[in-house]
């Protein structure tokens, strides 16, 4: 039973970093790898805002919105010049992973490649019957739930949520409609900014943190949000909460060292049985490929 | 003296791997990212039968080829039916099974090399023996280096003839509009099956011959970071003809020993050269998508 709370903790975590992908890639359909870069960078600077004397009350909102203007700034000089000349998903893919390496090694030359904490001291503990919970696990549970369905209900509730779904439904009619597209791409990027270094600061606190972090984080959650179904909000949600558990469960039965194989696995095994994930919904052939 | 031919040797090594992703990439438009697990699964093939087996090089080298070749269809299998960025993902996780596969096989109550200890795990094969050639061993640096370039004069060969073929032009059909090859009644899948199969083998083939010249292998080349300087060759350098993945290869080889004259401390060298790698790959997309002297343009 604690692996499978240990799991699901982890598994939030996946999936709040799922849903922030999935907020730039269904409305404009780049494969935000540089996603990974604003990831790996939040805790860094966290931490330097910390270790110059800043509490975490000037922290997080410091990490929070410096996370959000890079993300929005690599729409804005990336994304949206590439998008304005109609460039392939390749092309994006590319950039994005340009900057992403460029993230990634800045952050290695300033505060070097070590892996860090952005705590000190043991985790304080409570125990629920025969479960054990630290105190960084609690947080990144309710921090991640609670995110993750704010998002769901910003996306339902509001008007510029319902834009936003409009707009990765049918760009051009979104357009035709009246509204700046420009604008709203942006926001997606700043939701993904936000979200992801939200995501990254429970997970540093939790475990620590080194540059490279960011990918592999980032490729998990592309993994959840093609086994939950890409075009679905509560698939990826669910499978998050599903490879976590798997995830722990490997770790315990064959060892850590597997986690990624069998997570890889199980993604061709989605692809392969049921490529509209969970809780997708099928699609013609010509809209597969 | 010595190291312009160490320069040579790895200009040969990555030229080929170059050309052999570009194969895939160029041509027939699949944008694979695993091109370094096949790689390292020719070193490791090599490596395994020289030190175990006593296969000379030649014999090693096609072994590899023939390995690479047959586990390519990891990757081809999964592109009947993906393309695009999902297809860009099976790579991926294929790179991260080998690699972790590569990472894993390992048993320290075995000796190395060994079906219980294969790779000796992250601690890698040492003591890999040099190339031998009908009998004669080759184990100075000017001969290694006239090995590999005769091997990357023989690749250059295979992949010229390759690229005037009529099968390329069909690729570069397939590339650009996959239903309308099927339609003119091609077999799209074969073809992936084909593509793949040539450029993982020689990819191993390029593998073997790193490892026959550094004399050991570790699983850090099967890494991400290693199909990123791929990719970064190829982007660079162009894609779709022939110049350009050993311009890309040139450029990118280069690029260490330049920031080396800048006198670089060694603690920054390698984070700034794949900081350079990054913005590359940035400009290169924005600025030039065809790269330095190549032929399609990645738009």
């Amino acid at each position: 039973m604690q692996i499978i709370l240990n799991g699901l903790i982890s598994g939030s975590a996946i999936a709040l970093l799922a849903v922030a992908f999935q907020s730039v890639y269904l409305p404009t359909r780049v494969f935000f790898l540089g996603l990974a870069g604003v990831y790996a960078m939040a805790p860094f600077i966290a931490y330097g805002v910390l270790n110059s004397g800043g509490g975490w009350m000037l922290a997080i909102p410091l990490t929070l919105s410096l996370c959000v203007a890079v993300s929005i700034a690599c729409e804005w000089a990336n994304h949206a010049p590439l998008s304005r000349r109609n460039a392939s998903d390749g092309a994006h893919l590319i950039a994005s992973l340009g900057i992403y390496i460029i993230i990634v090694q800045v952050i290695s030359l300033v505060w070097g490649n070590d892996a860090k904490a952005l705590r000190t001291g043991l985790n304080a503990t409570t125990q629920i019957a025969t479960l054990v919970v630290t105190e960084a696990q609690l947080i990144t549970l309710c921090g991640s739930t609670l995110l993750v369905g704010g998002t769901a209900l910003f996306l339902t509730r509001t008007d510029l949520g319902v834009r936003l779904r409009a707009l990765a439904d049918n760009p051009l009619e979104f357009q035709l409609f009246g509204y700046d597209l420009n604008s709203h791409r942006i926001l997606a990027f700043a939701m993904a900014g936000f979200l992801a270094s939200a995501d990254s600061l429970f997970v540093s606190f939790d475990v620590g943190f080194d540059p490279h972090l960011g990918m592999n984080a980032l490729l998990l959650a592309v993994v959840v949000v093609i086994i939950g179904g890409y075009d679905s909000f509560w698939g990826p949600a669910l499978a998050g909460a599903l490879l976590g558990i798997l995830r722990a469960l490997v770790v315990w039965f064959l060892g850590a060292q597997w986690q990624d194989a069998t997570t890889f696995i199980l993604l061709v095994f989605f692809l392969f049985m049921r490529p509209q994930g969970l809780l997708g919904r099928s699609r013609r052939l010509e809209v597969q490929i | 003296m010595n190291y312009g031919l160490h320069l040579l040797i790895y200009f040969d090594i990555y030229a080929i791997l170059a050309l052999s992703l570009n194969l895939i990439v160029g041509n027939s438009g699949l944008f694979t990212m695993a091109q370094a697990a096949y790689f390292a699964v020719g070193g490791y093939t090599y490596a395994i039968l020289t030190m175990n087996f006593g296969f000379g090089f030649i014999p090693a080298a096609a072994s590899a080829m023939f390995v690479g070749g047959i586990l390519s269809l990891a990757v081809s299998l999964p592109a009947w039916r993906f393309r695009g960025d999902f297809f860009v993902l099976i790579t991926l996780a294929v790179q991260s099974l080998l690699f972790n596969v590569i990472n894993n096989w390992s048993n320290t109550d075995f000796p190395p090399g060994t079906i219980r200890n294969l790779t000796n795990g992250p601690l890698g094969l040492a003591g890999i023996a040099g190339p031998t050639i009908w009998g004669t061993k080759l184990d100075t640096m000017r001969s290694l280096s006239v090995l590999s370039s005769v091997l990357l004069v023989i690749c250059c060969l295979v992949f010229w003839l390759l690229q005037v073929s009529p099968w390329v032009r069909l690729l570069k059909s397939m590339r650009d509009d996959e239903l309308a090859a099927r339609g003119l009644g091609k077999n799209v899948r074969l073809l992936k099956i084909q593509v793949l199969t040539i450029g993982c083998a020689f990819a191993a083939l390029s593998g073997a011959v790193y490892s026959s010249y550094v004399t050991f292998i570790d699983p850090s080349i099967a890494t991400l970071d290693q199909s990123i300087l791929l990719l970064s060759m190829l982007i660079v350098g162009g894609t779709g003809n022939f110049r350009g993945p050993l311009v890309g290869a040139a450029v990118l080889l280069a690029l260490p020993e330049i920031l080396r004259l800048v006198q670089l401390p060694d603690w920054m060298a390698g984070n700034v050269r794949l900081l350079v790698y990054g913005l590359l790959l940035i400009a290169m997309v924005h600025f030039r998508p065809q790269g330095l002297a190549g032929e399609y343009k990645l738009r």
